[in-house]
């Protein structure tokens, strides 16, 4: 197990490493540049820079993953990956300020339609609905091999790879997981909708909704195997490592798509964005718009909706004493 | 696919955006790339794709209204409505034009574009406006 969850943070420190290509080439940190700018001493520089601190503290929780004493694991496994991600945040910051001076302000006029034409979603939307079929299949197969799931079984593993909690065949405890993703993917798919009608139309648009879509069914599939898993046996290793079927080839499609120079950057103002990650423009009647640390879209801070999708995110998360055993 | 009229705004010219809106439709009404009877897509809409607040996008369509180019009906939008042109006299309505024109050549001499250019602009626009 100690290899398997070194595995995932080493995976999560080859994410936050790779993180500055992650990006349209006119950013850098999060900081608007020239597009050659990567290519200069300066942002050679900055890009370096980010990643020793990376390199660093990723072999350091490695290293105290394999060498800590049972006792210490759990204490490890927790603190490695929030370690990796915090000193991924203080990198990127350190590197954003480093890189103030060097900001531009993107310029382009905005162009409308003036047609009533529907603003139609791709194709491909139709395979939000997938990930419910997935978790219903689930559902409808442990409801019809009821008898064979043990009266007891294992909900919750420590980082030893040995069972913690444990759950009983009741309605909550089998079927839970599935009622959560479910919660979960609802909410995905709405963030997916209101992401398509509340954006610009950009060539980036469907690929974010595309890998919306991709993310939905990562969870399906995944909380469908913790789901049948006292019924089938899965090793706990295969169901942790799951999501990275979806995820792996997810990255590398997005990073290749969205990194794409086919259309200029956006021009949201500068002075709205706050540390250059929060996007707070009161004039924008924008609910999302193309994130500058990354790939994607970002809320409009300034929507009211934006909090709303917010606050519905935590009452999803509230509900997990509700569903969950 | 085809694509519809567009409007276009530029945020760093400096020109307020409720007056390029209102310019840039009124081009499209006047060639009529709009004809009487076409809906405007909603406020929101036009809004989102600006990157603008809705009632700056709302403003416009009211002073397209009040010069009688629109209908604004709550709830259904915007409709394109045939329009009859105010009568003003000649003298008048052609010291406004040599005010406003003069006035435009001034800007984009001041932006350094060149007089050559100006005058061919000019030119090319009267043979569009004899045509029309």
């Amino acid at each position: 197990m100690r290899l398997v969850l070194c595995a995932i943070y080493v995976f999560i420190g080859l994410l936050v490493f790779a993180s500055p290509n992650m990006s349209r080439r006119e950013l850098l940190f999060a900081v608007p540049v020239p597009p050659d700018f990567r290519q200069s001493r300066a942002g050679q520089h900055a890009i370096r820079m980010f990643r020793l601190v990376i390199v660093v503290v990723v072999a350091a929780a490695a290293g105290a993953l394999l060498l800590s004493p049972a006792s210490f694991l759990s204490a490890t496994a927790a603190i490695a990956p929030i370690a990796i991600v915090l000193a991924g945040v203080i990198s990127f910051r350190w590197q954003n300020h480093a890189l103030a001076a060097a900001a531009i302000q993107f310029t382009r006029p905005r162009e409308a339609e003036m047609s009533v034409a529907p603003d139609n979603l791709p194709w491909f939307a139709w395979l939000a609905g997938g990930p419910f079929v997935i978790l219903a299949t689930a559902a409808t197969w442990l409801y019809l091999h009821w008898d064979q799931i043990p009266a007891r079984f294992p909900v919750h593993f420590g980082a030893d790879g040995l069972p913690n909690r444990w759950a009983e065949r009741t309605i909550k405890g089998v079927y839970g997981p599935l009622f959560f993703c479910a919660e979960i993917c609802a909410w995905v798919l709405i963030m997916a909708l209101a992401g398509w009608f509340g954006s610009r139309r950009s060539r980036s648009r469907p690929v974010m909704l595309g890998g919306v879509i991709a993310v939905e069914y990562m969870l399906g599939l995944l909380f469908a195997l913790i789901a049948i898993q006292p019924l089938v046996g899965i090793p706990i290793w295969l169901v942790v490592l799951s999501p990275m079927v979806i995820l792996i080839p997810l990255i590398i499609v997005m990073t290749n798509k969205m990194s794409r120079p086919w259309e200029p950057m956006d021009p949201t103002p500068n002075e709205c964005w706050k540390a250059n990650v929060f996007y707070y423009n009161p004039n924008d009647a924008a609910l999302f718009v193309e994130k500058r640390d990354g790939l994607g879209y970002t809320f409009n801070f300034a929507n009211r909706w934006s909090w709303a999708l917010l606050l519905s995110l935590v009452l999803v998360i509230a509900s997990v004493p509700l569903v969950l055993a | 696919m085809a694509q519809g009229p567009r409007i276009r705004i530029d945020a760093a010219s400096g020109i307020p955006a409720v007056r390029q809106i209102v310019d840039s439709l009124r081009v499209l009404l006047v060639e009529g790339q709009l004809v009487s009877g076409t809906m405007l897509p909603s406020v929101r809409r036009v809004a989102v794709e600006l990157g603008i607040h809705f009632n700056t996008v709302a403003e416009a369509y009211r002073q397209l209204a009040a010069e009688g180019w629109l209908d604004l009906k709550h709830g259904r939008g915007a409709m394109v409505v045939p329009r009859v042109a105010p009568v003003v006299a000649n003298e008048a309505r052609n010291d406004d034009l040599r005010h406003r024109l003069r006035g435009l050549v001034a800007q984009l001499r001041a932006e350094g574009v060149s007089t050559a250019s100006i005058a061919d602009e000019l030119r090319a626009m009267a043979k569009v406006v004899r045509r029309s």
